[in-house]
């Protein structure tokens, strides 16, 4: 008990700790709203020039343009969210070269909670807003069958592949206490399993579609559930239970992602002053 | 006396210097491969400090200072040896012990750059879960012992740094810790400023009775502020005791100033036992060793080829009997210096002194 009213005390010190960097995001206003409206046109463009492209041929890959659609909206606002939260978490590298780290080890809150409270990213609504825009297109192009597990199971879909990317951004902080040079790497995994995420992952050669299936698997908590969503057959012939997979995915990358950190912090060699 | 509030045991702390590499293959390959140097920042660091103390690391640049008081907050995690902070182990039971520490760095600030000083206290009140009754008469004995009312609304990236660190300090005390870290809590402030940090840390380790250790490199701090300080350098402790005894121990040779009376030394004048630093018109200065001769025998001898206005002795300063202590160590540290790539301060020697009784620590160094 003592335990879980620790950890409320905890969350609600995170909260003011979140207000306040938001506060402090709110002082830029313009840099804010350009931001915002920067990334919504950017991927507004991104996602018409592939509506474009489906003028040339009807499907890809047997996926019809608004079941591309729906797959795009749901990486992207998944992903979106996932980037607000974990603002903190893709930008860690600064806090360890710039020896900030130090601070969050002196405060009595949780290191974990508090680099997600001190690095939320409001900014990052644009990719929130433009995944619910093209979700919308998707939802009025495809008549998808509501039945009640579809419609508990949807949000439940969203939050998972949010967990896994704000497992995978943390499992790229954790890196930072050994190197700080290969963030860049991770960034493959996480900006690049965003970006291909979007598209029905068998459409890809095999090495590529094997890892973003089976080893970093956001592929699979995409594509999968999208399968089940939309009432698609599968090419690639997955077991059925991989389209229920997703929040045992997203659970399990937090948990290693948590003990990667615990190991991590014991070996934070700070900075000289 | 109670139990001491910091006890340090061996406290040793190595780095892995690992090979650069370039581009990102090579820098998983710096995953793969911990190839490198070691460097040991702290090697081997006993001492214990009492309640109510306050007391300097001193060293040189790299000497280990801040190592070994991001190890005594639990930000790093020993190589070898233990530690207790108010009965707790800091890396162990970390969270815990950030309740009853206060840690204060000169070069970063803790405050949020874009918020007004006063959000960045408020904040705290809620990270340290202060009661809303102590935090108000906490932050009105702060808002006046430093002065904070005239840029509380200020945001914090507007501050001086004069401002910016009175901010900090009232940060750091604001959840009442009865230890107060400070790692060059004085550095790039002018000298009004750096009073009013001294007068501040005198003041709360007098009336509230808080714990203050810090380091510093500017030995005004220590000689204002403490009664004992601990040199360090190379990672390993020179020295650990009362400034007096180390000014006794080592400060052997004093100055000696005198005014003559008409004119300027056109002639030197008599050295039994002494030499001439330097004359400027009327006034000169004898560097003169107590233990070879008496100031009063110096100053007759002055006076008997001259007639003088006035007379003064200057103690050494701490800075100097510093150097000649860091001096001691370059000679056994250079095997470690070899390896760590680290090149020798200015060297010296120590006057060979009988010991005394109840003597200060001073550390052999071993190889």
């Amino acid at each position: 008990m003592g335990r879980v009213s620790e950890l409320m005390d905890e969350l609600t010190v995170c909260g003011h700790l979140a207000a306040a960097r938001v506060r402090s995001e709110m002082q830029y206003r313009l840099s804010f709203a350009l931001q915002i409206v920067g990334t919504f046109g950017f991927y507004t463009i991104y996602f018409l020039s592939i509506f474009i492209l489906f003028g040339h041929f009807e499907t890809m890959g047997g996926w019809r343009v608004g079941e591309i659609a729906f797959l795009f909206g749901l990486a992207g606002l998944s992903f979106g969210i996932a980037h607000m939260v974990a603002g903190g978490f893709a930008s860690f590298s600064d806090l360890i070269v710039r020896g900030e780290f130090d601070r969050v080890l002196l405060r009595p809150v949780g290191a974990i909670l508090q680099v997600i409270a001190t690095g939320v990213q409001l900014r990052n609504l644009g990719d929130v807003l433009q995944g619910m825009v093209v979700l919308g297109v998707a939802l009025r192009l495809v008549a998808i069958d509501w039945t009640l597990g579809r419609l508990l199971y949807f949000p439940v879909v969203v939050l998972s592949i949010a967990l896994l990317f704000v497992s995978l951004f943390a499992l790229q902080a954790t890196l930072c206490f050994w190197t700080t040079e290969a963030t860049e790497v991770a960034n493959a995994f996480t900006y690049g399993g965003r970006d291909l995420a979007r598209y029905p992952i068998h459409i890809f050669d095999g090495w590529l579609r094997r890892l973003f299936l089976f080893v970093i698997p956001v592929g699979l908590v995409v594509y999968a559930p999208s399968l089940y969503l939309l009432d698609k057959t599968d090419p690639l012939d997955l077991p059925t239970w991989t389209r229920f997979v997703a929040p045992v995915a997203g659970l399990a990358f937090a948990l290693l992602a948590g003990a990667a950190w615990r190991l991590g912090v014991r070996h934070y060699r700070s900075t000289g002053t | 006396m109670a139990a001491p509030l910091i006890v340090a045991r061996d406290l040793s702390k190595t780095f892995l210097v690992a090979r650069r590499r370039g581009g990102a293959l090579g820098a998983l390959r710096g995953l793969v491969d911990r190839g490198g140097t070691e460097v040991h920042a702290v090697a081997g660091v006993s001492f214990g400090v009492g309640r109510g103390e306050l007391l300097a690391f001193v060293g040189p640049n790299g000497a280990g200072k801040s190592t070994t008081i991001k190890m005594l907050t639990g930000i790093l995690v020993p190589s070898a040896g233990e530690a207790t902070v108010d009965g707790l182990v800091p890396w162990k039971q970390r969270k815990r012990l950030a309740r009853r520490i206060g840690v204060v760095f000169g070069q970063r600030t803790q405050l949020w750059w874009d918020l007004p000083l006063i959000e960045s206290l408020e904040l705290l009140r809620h990270v340290y879960r202060v009661p809303a009754d102590r935090f108000r008469s906490n932050l009105a004995a702060m808002r006046e012992l430093l002065a904070l009312d005239p840029f509380l609304a200020t945001p914090v990236r507007q501050l001086s740094l004069g401002q910016r660190m009175r901010g900090d300090l009232a940060a750091a005390v604001l959840h009442d810790p009865p230890l107060l870290y400070l790692d060059e809590p004085t550095i790039g402030l002018d000298l009004v400023a750096k009073a009013r940090v001294r007068e501040f840390l005198a003041e709360i380790n007098r009336d509230r009775g808080v714990t203050v250790l810090l380091t510093t490199h500017d030995l005004a701090d220590v000689e204002a502020l403490c009664r004992r300080m601990i040199v360090i350098d190379r990672g390993r402790l020179l020295y650990d005791g009362a400034i007096d005894d180390l000014r006794r121990r080592y400060g052997t040779h004093r100055t000696l100033v005198v005014d003559r009376d008409g004119g300027a030394w056109d002639v030197a004048p008599p050295l039994p036992g002494a030499e001439l630093v330097k004359t400027e018109g009327p006034r000169a200065w004898l560097r003169f060793d107590r233990q070879k001769v008496s100031a009063a025998d110096l100053i007759a001898a002055v006076a008997a080829g001259a007639p003088l206005r006035d007379v003064a002795i200057e103690e050494p300063a701490i800075e100097e009997i510093v150097r000649r202590i860091y001096g001691e160590g370059t000679g056994a540290a250079v095997a470690e210096d070899a390896r760590s790539g680290r090149t020798a301060s200015s060297g010296g020697t120590l006057p060979a002194d009988e010991p005394d009784r109840d003597a200060p620590r001073i550390i052999p160094r071993s190889p």
